[in-house]
């Protein structure tokens, strides 16, 4: 007993750390808080609705990823889905990216085994945050490997959270990009360290990051466009060096062998266009490496420029001939649209109408770049300044990345999220070059020998020269004042990010909510109403009918076979649908019997004021109907070039089977105060045809807001 | 006798048709044979009509004709009006006929692609009645009127004219027309020219590289490259280019008024774009400025007065491009601070 003072005395003096412990203490410590910030800043959509899956798309991956931890992986890479797209079913296995579903899948197996008895739900729902909070912790070490570990952690805090990631990653929303962010940036990371190291156990490290990312997302042609381009530039500055040599190969070699490993992927690796880049600068490292090699062999610098005219001349001859074959052979395929539309960004315009009327494919304004990056785009023009006063390979590489997703951003809004990690990096760089400069400045007095320790960055060095000169007056208030400023502005980024994280970008979608009109929250869950009702009433084996874009919500929480759903790779299977919704009733039922289909679903916003609604997607499903069946015109649609549901409207579009189907009932039913029966809120205007009949179909269910509406469809008559 | 004398008679009226269908068919012949010359006289194959060859080939020839007729509407007084987009239109045109002529190696005697000109022929204008344009008809063999029995190309056809004039083409005809040979951006001779060009330049290329000569060597170019794309994309260039953006707007109430800036996400106009994305940058490079420029300056006077001006500066950039951003979305952005402090 009487020891114990003495010991825990020993304990404080233990505790007594040097300087730098402390800071390796600090350093920690503001991870671990940025790695919780980072995951709790993305719960706001489970403390203000509940634990579930967002939007469309991560319903088909939950879906998958509950298939894959009930029968296991083979039965998942040679899943046969005969629940969508019927008749014809889609191949599963072979059509998607896994790395999520499995990723998913670890983590609750590992969770199992802790015996932490969770469900396969809740580990989906936070997949996307953990993964966030990883990439918090990648971003610091590519921070420290490209500037120092101060800009390191500050780009940590940055990217937490940084709008442009938030909106991909928020809890619930368990998309492929969720995971991808993390990949891509850790893959750039590792490569990084391998260029700047050359050691081979980097680069094998970052042919798996690749591969990772690979199985998780098809955004990495990024990846395997970025980092030639990036080698390529370092080979025309003149830094070629076995580092990058040996990087380079590894990373190239190891990681095109793993890709082909992912199904989806496969042979195009080696055959399509957009792959040709990474294989071109592979053999132009092999050139480079032969011409360095005989450069030393050769002592003569005549006799080696000789050979060097040669070489080069007949390289490029023989590389030009070979993909020139290659192209008229067909067995290198041309580049895909997609890849067009980022080169020459009006070809989808003119030439892909699929690809240019997705709202996710939309050329950014300047408002989205402010909305989800805020104070950081003034910070990156300077912190592109900065890696330019201190040229290395590594910031070479981050300035690439910078500039070129920036570009893509540009191109298309959801690029903003591939830009985010760069933007962040680099305004890192800024903001910690400047309050460092600041804060050595303060400090200047008491320590002006501690200025030379900053490891003379183009910054510090020229803030040291400035502090030479003592003379100055008032530069201490000056840069208290300046600190002030700086530290402003960063708590205004912080308010910004959490404003738009907790208003913008942590609604499910699948649940709506609204302001009342005593401003109190009110909840429509009728998607999940009708899902459920669908589950528990129609035949194991009924077919749904809906528009594409509620296909995998209906397989996933319906448990119902749907004709088409969003992975839109049958255009001619979801024109048919559009088809039937534009038709007359009579003929809309001959192809609704030829598809076998039992129910029809459609979503309808005029009672509640809802305007992603059927009615307003509907010349959508004219325009794709019309694609394939020439009957259907858009025209006869419209009056005069515009789109109406009042009185005024065409009539093929009053007697429509969308028309009927949304407004069935609807003309007995008084929305709004004031307002006539039938008044659509959506659309703010009474409805033309109040008098619907209904021949071939009844309705089954409405849902309590009216926005979900199914009708079954009736046997035929058997006799007339 | 009396059956010799019908004999006689079958004998000469078969003899008499047969000559009558040679003849028909001479005549038919003739004009084929006129079109194609028509036809290889012309650039593109598109045979130029006016209002006599439209009664030499169409309304006084009797049905049913041995070919059809796919004649284009045009007017060059209406060739500066950018909505009817007439040129880009006679352009396509142009393009499928030379395409189908290719496909078929001027073998085709079927189908024959026509302009007319309204200056020239207002009354074969009128003859088919057409008001408006852009028009395309359909003049099949059995057409007799022109305003009744002729096919016309539906007005939405208009916005991807190749693609839809194939599709009309070969729904109204049955004749394939075959792939649209668009014409390459630089032609076989220029393509040998550019690589042996490439083949010469690029010993001395590699050598430059090699030894560091080069511009790509100077980071002050890589720099302003960078400024630059980061300005391009920031100021939403991309948007202006892609969705044709106008600069500005003319104000409906006011023609004296421009409009700059427009209200509502995801739409911007030129100018706009410009402003801002200037303030975007203007920040960051005042504090590269400061921090890398500044600092040398000797005289204290102007170090001061330079360091005052660029934090003023960025303070006005940044709350002026907030106040945009606010007005533009309508959010009003607020921190969740504990209530009790309200």
């Amino acid at each position: 007993m009487a020891t114990m003072p003495a010991s825990a005395s020993d304990l404080l003096k233990s505790f007594k750390l040097k300087t730098k412990q402390q800071e390796l203490l600090i350093r920690v410590s503001i991870l671990c808080l940025v790695y919780i910030l980072a995951f709790i800043t993305r719960l706001f959509s489970v403390l203000r609705y509940e634990s579930m899956i967002h939007e469309f798309d991560p319903y088909f991956n939950y879906r998958t990823t509950l298939y894959l931890t009930e029968n296991g992986f083979y039965d998942f890479w040679n899943w046969f889905d005969y629940e969508s797209w019927y008749p014809l079913g889609r191949i599963v296995g072979g059509t998607l990216y896994p790395g999520l579903m499995v990723t998913a899948v670890l983590i609750y197996r590992i969770l199992r085994f802790l015996r932490f008895a969770v469900h396969i739900r809740e580990v989906c729902v936070l997949t996307a945050p953990f993964f966030a909070s990883n990439t918090t912790l990648v971003a610091y070490f590519f921070g420290k490997e490209i500037w120092d570990s101060g800009a390191g952690l500050v780009a940590a805090i940055l990217i937490a959270v940084c709008p442009g990631y938030i909106s991909r990653s928020v809890a619930g929303s368990y998309d492929n990009e969720g995971v991808a962010i993390f990949a891509l940036l850790f893959t750039f990371y590792v490569f990084v360290k391998a260029v700047n190291t050359g050691s081979l156990a980097w680069s094998l490290a970052s042919a798996f990051g690749y591969f990772y990312m690979v199985s998780a997302w098809g955004g990495y042609v990024f990846i395997i466009n970025l980092i030639p381009l990036y080698v390529l530039v370092l080979l025309i500055t003149g830094r070629y060096s076995m580092r990058l040599y040996v990087a380079y190969n590894c990373m190239y070699i190891l990681g095109m062998l793993l890709a082909m490993q992912i199904r989806f992927v496969g042979f195009q690796h080696v055959q399509s266009g957009e792959h040709m880049a990474a294989m071109g600068v592979f053999f132009l490292m092999q050139v480079f490496y032969f011409l360095d090699w005989v450069k030393h062999m050769l002592s003569d610098t005549k006799l080696f420029q000789a050979f060097l005219r040669i070489t080069v001349t007949s390289a490029v001859a023989v590389g030009g001939i070979a993909l020139g074959l290659g192209m008229v052979s067909g067995y290198i395929s041309p580049w895909t649209g997609r890849f067009y539309s980022l080169l020459d960004p009006t070809y989808a315009k003119d030439h892909i109408p699929i690809i240019a009327s997705v709202s996710e494919h939309q050329p950014t304004a300047w408002s989205s770049f402010m909305f989800d990056f805020h104070i950081l785009l003034f910070l990156f023009p300077a912190g592109l300044y900065f890696c330019f006063k201190r040229l290395s390979d590594a910031t070479i590489f981050i300035v690439m990345y910078g500039l070129t997703s920036m570009y893509f951003a540009g191109v298309m809004v959801r690029l903003i999220l591939v830009a985010t990690p760069a933007v962040c990096l680099i305004s890192a760089i800024a903001v910690s070059t400047t309050v460092k400069n600041l804060t050595v400045l303060l400090r200047s007095k008491n320590k002006v020998v501690q200025t030379g320790s900053t490891k003379g960055s183009g910054g510090s060095k020229s803030s040291s020269k400035a502090l030479l000169d003592q003379s100055q007056p008032f530069q201490k208030n000056g840069a208290i004042a300046l600190l002030f400023g700086a530290f402003y502005l960063l708590s205004r980024y912080a308010t910004h990010c959490t404003w738009v994280t907790s208003e913008a970008y942590s609604s499910p979608s699948i649940v709506l909510a609204a302001r009342g009109a005593h401003g109190n929250r009110v909840i429509f869950d009728d998607y999940r109403e009708a899902y459920f009702w669908l589950r528990q009433n129609t035949p194991q084996d009924a077919k749904v009918m809906s528009w594409w874009d509620y296909g995998y919500q209906i397989t996933a929480m319906g448990n119902r076979t749907v004709i088409v759903d969003n992975n839109t790779w049958n255009n001619t299977h979801i024109a048919t649908v559009g088809r039937a919704m534009s038709s007359y009733e009579d003929e809309a039922i001959e192809i609704i019997r030829s598809l076998d289909v039992d129910y029809v679903l459609v979503v309808f916003g005029g009672v509640t004021g809802y305007s992603s609604d059927d009615i307003n997607k509907f010349l959508w499903m004219v325009r794709i109907g019309g694609g394939v069946f020439p009957v259907i015109k858009e025209p006869d649609y419209l009056v005069n070039g515009e789109y109406r549901v009042d009185k005024g409207a065409a009539p093929k579009m009053l007697n429509c089977l969308m028309y009927k189907l949304c407004y069935y009932r609807f003309g007995e039913m008084m929305t709004e105060y004031g307002k006539p029966p039938g008044y659509d809120r959506a659309r703010g205007v009474e409805i033309g045809n109040k008098d619907v009949k209904l021949e071939h179909l009844e309705e089954a269910f409405t849902t309590s807001n009216w926005i979900v509406r199914i009708y079954r469809v009736k046997p035929p008559n058997n006799r007339w | 006798m009396a059956i010799s004398y019908i004999l006689l008679f079958i004998l000469s009226f078969i003899s008499i048709s047969r000559f009558l269908v040679i003849s028909k068919a001479g005549a038919e012949s003739e004009l084929v044979a006129d079109l194609l010359t028509l036809q290889s006289q012309s650039e593109s194959g598109v045979i130029h009509l006016n209002d006599r060859t439209v009664s030499k080939f169409i309304t006084s020839t009797k049905t049913p004709r041995p070919y059809s007729l796919l004649i284009f509407f045009d007017a060059i007084p209406l060739h500066d009006k950018s909505d009817l987009r007439l040129p880009v239109l006679v352009h396509d045109f142009a393009l499928v006929a030379s395409s189908f002529i290719a496909n078929h190696n001027g073998s085709n005697t079927k189908l024959f692609f026509c302009d007319l000109e309204f200056r020239e022929s207002q009354s074969s204008f009128k003859l088919f009645d057409v008001n408006s344009l852009p028009n395309i008809y359909l003049v099949g063999p059995d057409a007799e009127s022109l305003k009744d029995d002729t096919d016309q190309m539906e007005q939405s056809g208009f916005t991807r004219l190749t693609e839809s004039l194939v599709e009309f083409i070969e729904s109204r005809t049955q004749l394939t027309v075959g792939p649209i040979h668009h014409s390459p951006i630089i032609s076989k001779k220029q393509m040998v020219l550019i690589i042996g060009f490439l083949l010469i330049w690029s010993p001395f290329a590699a050598r430059k590289i090699f030894a560091g000569e080069t511009m790509f060597h100077n980071p002050r170019i890589w720099l302003s490259g960078a400024i630059f794309v980061y300005f391009f994309s920031v100021s939403g260039a991309m948007h202006i280019i892609i969705r044709k953006m106008p600069m500005f707007l003319m104000d409906r109430e006011d023609p004296n008024k421009l409009i700059f800036f427009y209200q509502g996400t995801g739409v911007q106009l030129g100018l706009e774009g410009f402003m801002v994305g200037f303030l975007y940058t203007i920040v960051g490079l005042l504090l590269a400025v400061v921090t890398h420029v500044l600092v040398y300056v000797k005289d204290l006077k102007t170090k001061r007065i330079g360091m005052l001006f660029s934090v003023f500066v960025s303070f006005w950039a940044v709350k002026q491009v907030i106040f945009l951003d606010n007005w533009k979305t309508r959010y009003a952005i607020h921190g969740f601070w504990p209530s009790r402090w309200n």
